[in-house]
């Protein structure tokens, strides 16, 4: 079956809308006061925030022993969540990129709430590399190829630096992409604008769109560029992120299935995230009929493939760990299945690959509210998925003289819920000042925009 | 005896002690420097100031500090080389030679002195830690009376009026003092002729000296001399962990425990305990039995070695112990006369020491496995009774001298006692239960402020100088009493000592004691030395045998559950309470941090329904105590094991209410430390106990190797059966350590055969490389910073499991996983071999702990340094840097040693000879069981041991390449088993 028949294309709209229509409605959450619930909202993801705030003050002040880390465990949470926002970015370069290149048209209607996802999730997880290390106020810089005075130079052999390459492109290209865009609606506010600064404001971010043949022709260029260049990001970012477990010695963290196995993981995170989100958004912005019940099953249908695909990585790695004969290797997941943190291990296996089976209903596919349940619990166990592998892989490894067990602490808790604090304030923040449907595309792709039936020979 | 590197002989021994107090103390003043200035210079200086501020305002404010010069050096004195001076470790129930590191006038470093034929440069891991107690920061720094600061003079005047008058005087010492000082108080019972001396100690060897003082009918002890033993029977003593001297006694139970391919042999020891101790955990053969039943044992046992009937067998039966292994004891006793031991315990009663007497006279030991001692080094102590008996009486001064009864005396109630007193005073380091009860509380010197000497065997003399002038308004114990005895009699009679100088009168004193017997000219040499004479040795005495079995006739009744209270491994009775390091240091037995526990078996914590960290009532006669419950493998059933030493209310800032007391406990002057029938009830609540291993199971995996002596003299590549060892292939060129590429690659071997698990190079590890200690909550944390830990895995049957010690350390991996990870590059390897650790590069991802298969890296996860006072600073070693919080360290090799020494031999256009280097851990270790050196010299001592047979390496198939290589572990028990 190829792609086309699985995704099979959908209508972007649920019925006939006219371009004014679709400005009107895109742009009324940025044109009108922001409703009750939209401050409700927000007071709640800022005060989340704001415990990020009061984490990190207590992990620059007093030290990284504020968290649960110790001595065999030396990466707890910090790096779970990492691992968690770059997988969660994931889906936005996917949807805009590959899904673009591939031409299906239907990712218009998740596309631009998916990149603005992606940029935030990389804002998120880029906190946690920094803030973990000892003193991060010289990693901040030392970790960057600087030239200086001493010719210290960093080690190119290690993971963490090529994470600091792959992280960095990634949030560039995709901001850039993203940013792309954004151009053309951009003009289409300032066009529609009525106060004098509001009208400025969008103009400078518009860069003088004039919607002129040459600006579309340089613009459809390079988006095109964007989505090849993004392309290889996808599979290249978590890849590389792996690699900072399996490049290691440790049983548990040295696998050569990582790479492919933490790709698919991001999708299947990414697109559970984005589910999570513009479920909520197209029931306020009352944009059902831009994000239909068919793109909600597309979706589904894209969670289920990378959840089998997880699944499959999860058994593969406990009979490649049987199959090995190696001691180590095989008492490692032993004791992700059966050890101290059995219940993560299982909270990990059923919200990623059993749970996710309820999606072969296609009544479960199109109701919002019954898939609702389930990608929640994606996100839980995607959550988990790198809580076991980090945690559960260190605690017990080669000497068990070492063995140890790890337990968050408050400050712990406060970065977790604050990332989510940061993320959630800033995709209020998105859905109050940006447009979260391309308004060009949608415009381009809605039925009966495209001249049909008539071929020119 | 591997032969001490570089010991700077003090070339000329310090004149005066108050010479080295400028020094000592100037970089620890803040002065403030005085200001000079023109209306000129002040505004040219504004602007400089303004722009500084500016600028540095956002920086860390550096107190003004004046940094002095020295003008007038010590002509043996380089700044920043260290000078070692010779003396003695008195703090402690043994006097030690020890040899005393300085550098820039302050000790940094304890180590055994190498001239003395006793430890041979060994030392406990409580005399390492001595010098963080000489800066602890909670000393008391001037005398107090009633709690208020009073001055010497004012307080001597007192003291001085009050002894005058005195009807009678009580003087409580402890009995680590030295003849100088037994000299002293009887001259001061001649000029106050009502002083009474008796010697507090909580923990002694009354019971078992005075048996032998008793059945040999002379003053003296017995010495066992483990080298000379084929077979050792220890009835519960601990001679590897707390019995006796202990770097004597591992020094010579390892001679014959060391091993050749070609040939081997070694002793063999069996264990007989209730406990689980070090020694019971190196024991060939080892048996389960409680204490109280150790006196039918022994009787059991001397039937058998007369040939009376078979009561051993049935008395396996009976206790439950394995048949063919006591069979196999009392063959292997009776087939080696005159070459075999056995010892017991001190705390067994005098039954159970006389009976071991007849045994060892069955056995031939006298005089061959048993040397006699005739002038034990040092006081035997008084009994609670005989000290109660001196207050029966009004007490019109009572002194108590360095020792603190009112925290370890059993009964708890020795505060009764001062009530009696009119006047009381105390001398010690701390304001302790004891000096915070006394009205006056006089501040001492530390050891290593001190004058004393020693006679720490029959013929052997040993001197103990100051390494620093006193660092507060302290004075000795001994110039107190001379200061007192001097004013009690005007004309000093009695005190027949050159005394010109008023300023130092106790140093003048020894001195005078030294020359006494003309030995003017050897005084500036003995000092150097640290010791003169040599040991005489007395022909063992005859044994009184009807005494013995007089004393033997006695029978002990015991209840359901047995308590057995120990000496601490590293607080002993509690005297280093307040020592950080030593509170930390694990449990050889259970890696128990900064706590005690009421140690069970499995079976009894099931039959009492406790788990650990439960509390339970232990309750002895009409006192009870609290304990936390943790049970341990290898205890014997119904048994309860404690040890003194926590549970302080005055220790000061770090003991103070640390674990539990036992003290309220009190036995009979027969059995003070056992008590044969308590009752044990679960309490209800609970407490936490920290340890710094949790999982003792090896898991089947290769590493600590063990094999037993029939085997390996069967095969000799036993241990290499049991590696797996592939080949591989490498992805990118790796270092060449070949000798044609670098003339050093160091390495180390550890041979498991020797490490008997006592920790004490933990110790030395964390003074030489100024490790942090980081408490309590943070090793439950499990965040402890030792470089190198002991690992002990239990191995074989669940009730009496073979236990194996393994000495963890960074393995300088050559294909370091480590350092590929490091994104800063702050830690990289050497030319010569070293994994090196760069503090200051370092921003602390944790990466390369988490890539570590040992898991020896330590990170600082807090500011961990204690610096609650400047004094602490000078505990640090300045050639190592202390680091600071958020970055990773780990074992370096002792890397500061390594430079020293290549730069002494660059210097001297030479190589660096073979075992110039010694590495903290393995120049303490008493059993020599850690060897370093140059692996790329052939015959070096490591490159000859790495080859033996019996060499492996740990984790060696992950290909890291280990530049540690182990030596497995031969047991030897009895080959009819």
């Amino acid at each position: 079956m190829s792609v086309d028949t699985i995704l099979r294309p959908a209508p972007l709209t649920t019925r006939e809308v006219s371009f004014q229509e679709l400005d009107n409605d895109i742009n009324r959450p940025l044109e009108s006061f922001p409703t009750f619930r939209w401050w409700i909202a927000i007071s709640i993801t800022s005060g989340m925030a704001t415990l990020f705030l009061v984490g990190i003050y207590y992990t620059v002040f007093y030290g990284i022993g504020t968290w649960g880390n110790n001595n065999p465990v030396g990466w707890g949470f910090a790096i779970v969540n990492f691992v968690f926002w770059i997988g969660i970015g994931h889906a936005g370069t996917l949807i805009s990129a590959i899904l673009f290149l591939l031409r299906q048209a239907w990712r218009t209607a998740i596309a631009r709430f998916a990149e603005a996802m992606t940029i935030f999730a990389v804002i998120c997880a880029l906190q946690f590399p920094l803030f973990h290390t000892g003193r991060p106020w010289l990693a901040a810089f030392w970790l960057l190829p600087l030239p200086n005075h001493n010719d210290i130079w960093v080690n190119f052999r290690s993971p963490l630096l090529w994470d600091v390459f792959a992280v960095s492109t990634y949030g560039l290209v995709s901001f850039m992409f993203w940013y792309t865009g954004l151009v053309p609606d951009f003009a289409t506010i300032r066009d529609r604008a009525k106060h004098p600064i509001r009208k400025m404001a969008y103009g400078i971010l518009s860069l003088g769109w004039t919607g002129s043949h040459r600006a579309w022709q340089h613009y459809e260029k390079a988006y095109l560029l964007f989505a090849g260049f993004a392309t290889p990001l996808v599979l290249s970012v978590h890849s590389v992120v792996s690699f900072d477990f399996a490049v290691s010695v440790i049983p548990g963290w040295h696998t050569t299935i990582f790479p492919p196995y933490f790709v698919a993981g991001a999708i299947f995170s990414g697109f559970g995230m984005v589910a999570t989100l513009i479920i909520i958004m197209r029931k306020m912005f009352k944009l059902e009929y831009l994000v239909t019940d068919d793109h909600l099953e597309l979706m589904n249908k894209v969670i289920i493939t990378t959840s089998m695909m997880v699944g499959f990585a999860y058994i593969t790695e406990l009979f490649i760990a049987w199959y090995s004969g190696v001691a180590y290797e095989r008492y490692a997941f032993m004791n992700r299945a059966v050890g101290p943190y059995a219940w993560a291990y299982w909270t990990m296996f059923s919200c990623n690959v059993i749970f996710p089976q309820l999606l072969w209903f296609k009544k479960i596919r199109r109701s919002a509210l019954l898939m609702y349940p389930i990608i929640i619990l994606i996100n839980v166990g995607m959550w988990f998925e790198r809580f076991v592998i980090v945690v559960s892989s260190l605690h017990r490894d080669y000497l068990p003289s070492s063995w140890d067990y790890f337990t968050p602490t408050i400050i712990d808790w406060f970065l977790f819920i604050g990332s989510f604090g940061i993320f959630l304030t800033l995709m209020l923040l998105f859905c109050r000042f940006l447009p979260t449907i391309s308004i060009a595309e949608a415009k381009a792709f809605s039925p009966g925009a495209q001249p049909s039936g008539a071929h020119h020979e | 005896m591997v032969e001490k590197h570089k010991l700077e002989k003090p070339q000329n021994s310090l004149p005066i002690p108050a010479q080295l107090k400028p020094y000592a103390l100037r970089t620890h003043e803040e002065v403030s420097t005085p200001l000079t200035m023109t209306r000129r210079s002040m505004l040219k200086n504004s602007a400089a100031w303004l722009t500084m501020a500016y600028g540095l305002a956002a920086c860390d404010r550096v107190p003004p500090r004046k940094i002095v010069s020295r003008p007038n050096l010590p002509e043996y004195q380089t700044p920043g080389e260290a000078v070692y001076y010779a003396s003695t470790w008195t703090d402690g129930n043994y006097p030690y030679p020890m040899l005393v590191k300085t550098v820039d006038g302050r000790p940094i470093k304890i180590d055994g002195n190498p001239d003395v034929a006793i430890n041979f440069g060994k030392s406990t891991s409580s005399m390492q830690a001595s010098t963080l107690s000489l800066y602890d920061p909670d000393r008391l720094r001037h005398p107090l009376k009633d709690g208020k600061k009073v001055s010497w003079e004012d307080a001597d005047k007192d003291i001085i009026g009050k002894l005058k008058e005195a009807k009678s005087v009580v003087l409580v010492t402890r009995s680590n003092i030295g003849p100088s000082e037994r000299d002293l108080v009887k001259r001061f019972q001649d000029i106050q002729p009502k002083l009474r001396h008796l010697v507090y100690e909580a923990i002694h060897d009354g019971l078992r000296q005075g048996t032998w003082e008793e059945v040999f009918e002379q003053e003296g002890e017995s010495l066992p001399k483990f080298s000379q033993a084929d077979i050792i029977l220890s009835l519960e003593s601990d001679f590897l962990g707390t019995d006796g001297i202990v770097p004597e006694n591992v020094r010579e139970f390892i001679t014959k425990r060391k091993i050749s391919d070609k040939n081997p042999t070694m002793s063999r020891l069996y264990m007989v305990e209730s406990t689980m101790s070090v020694t019971g955990s190196n024991a060939d053969t080892r048996f389960r039995l409680r204490s109280s039943q150790m006196l039918s044992f022994t009787k059991a046992l001397l039937a058998s070695l007369r040939g009376e009937g078979k009561e051993l067998s049935e008395y396996a039966k009976k206790h439950n112990l394995s048949e063919t292994n006591l069979s196999s004891l009392v063959s292997d006793l009776n087939s080696h006369k005159e070459k075999s031991l056995v010892v017991a315990g001190p705390h067994h009663s005098k039954a159970v020491q006389a009976t071991v007497a007849l045994i060892n006279q069955e056995l031939g030991a006298f005089g061959k496995t048993l040397a006699w001692n005739s002038k034990p080094a040092t006081l035997s102590a008084n009994s609670q009774e005989e000290i109660e008996q001196a207050f029966s009486e009004e007490v019109d001064v009572f002194i108590c001298m360095g020792t603190n009864p009112v925290y370890s005396w059993a009964g708890n109630d020795f505060s009764n006692l001062l009530k009696k007193a009119k006047l009381t005073i105390a001398h010690g380091l701390y304001i302790d239960e004891t000096m915070s009860a006394c009205t006056y509380a006089l501040p001492s010197h530390h050891n290593l402020e001190s004058w004393n000497d020693a006679a720490p065997r029959d013929g052997l003399y040993t001197f103990c100088q100051p390494t620093i002038s006193k660092l507060h308004d302290t004075r000795q114990e001994a110039e107190s009493l001379l200061v007192w005895a001097r004013g009690i009699s005007k004309d000093s009679k009695g005190l027949d000592y050159r005394s010109n100088d008023t300023e130092n009168l106790w140093y003048s004193y020894i001195r005078y004691y030294a020359n006494k017997d003309k030995k003017e000219r050897q005084w500036i040499k003995s000092l150097e030395k640290g010791v003169i004479g040599e040991i005489v040795t007395t022909e063992f005495p005859k044994l009184n045998a009807d005494k013995a079995n007089k004393l033997g006739e006695a029978s002990v009744a015991s209840g359901e559950y047995e308590l057995l209270v120990t000496p601490h491994h590293s607080l002993y009775d509690g005297r280093f309470a307040n020592n950080p390091w030593l509170q930390e240091l694990p449990d050889p037995t259970t890696k128990l941090v900064w706590d005690n526990a009421a140690m069970l078996s499995h079976t009894t914590a099931k039959k009492l329904g406790v788990e650990m960290n439960d509390l339970i009532d232990i309750q002895a006669g009409k006192a009870t105590i609290q304990l936390p419950v943790l049970p341990v493998k290898g205890i014997a059933d119904n048994v309860i094991v404690a040890t003194l030493g926590h549970g302080r209310e005055k220790a000061g800032t770090i003991g103070s209410k640390q674990g539990h007391s036992i003290s309220a406990l009190k036995g009979t002057p027969d059995s003070p430390w056992h008590f044969p029938d308590v009752k044990v009830k679960k309490n209800g609540e609970k407490y936490t106990l920290v340890r710094t291993q949790k999982y003792f199971s090896m898991e089947d995996r290769p590493l600590a190797l063990d094999t037993t002596l029939s085997k390996f003299k069967k095969d000799s590549e036993v241990f290499h059966h049991k590696q797996h060892k592939p080949s591989y292939s490498q992805l990118h060129d790796h270092y060449d350590y070949s000798i044609n590429a670098t003339p050093y690659k160091w390495a180390m071997a550890i041979d498991l055969n020797s490490c008997i698990g006592c920790n004490t190079c933990m110790l030395a590890c964390q003074v030489e490389n100024n490790i942090s200690f980081v408490g309590k909550e943070e090793c439950s944390n499990g965040r402890e910073m030792h470089w190198i830990r002991i690992d002990r895995y239990e191995g074989g049957d669940e009730d009496n499991p073979t236990i194996h010690h393994q000495p963890m350390l960074c393995q300088h991996c050559d294909n370091a996983p480590c350092e590929s990870v490091c994104p800063v590059q702050a830690t990289a390897h050497s030319p010569d071999g070293l994994n090196e650790m760069v503090y200051n590069r370092c921003v602390g991802t944790r990466y390369c702990a988490n890539n570590c298969p040992y898991k020896v890296r330590r990170f600082n996860y807090y500011d961990y340094r204690d610096l609650r006072d400047s004094v602490q600073e000078l505990a640090f070693n300045p050639q190592v840097t202390v680091r600071s919080r958020g970055v990773m360290e780990k074992c370096t090799f002792c890397v500061q040693r390594i430079n020293s020494a290549k730069f002494e031999a660059k210097n001297d256009g030479k190589e660096v000879a073979d075992g110039a280097i010694q590495t903290a851990c393995q120049e303490v270790c008493p059993s020599q069981a850690i060897h370093f050196g140059n692996i790329n010299d052939p015959n070096s001592h490591v490159a000859q041991i790495a080859k033996s047979s019996r060499a492996y390496k740990v984790l060696e198939e992950i290909n890291v390449r280990p530049s540690i290589s182990y030596l497995g572990k031969v047991r030897n028990p009895s080959e009819n088993v």
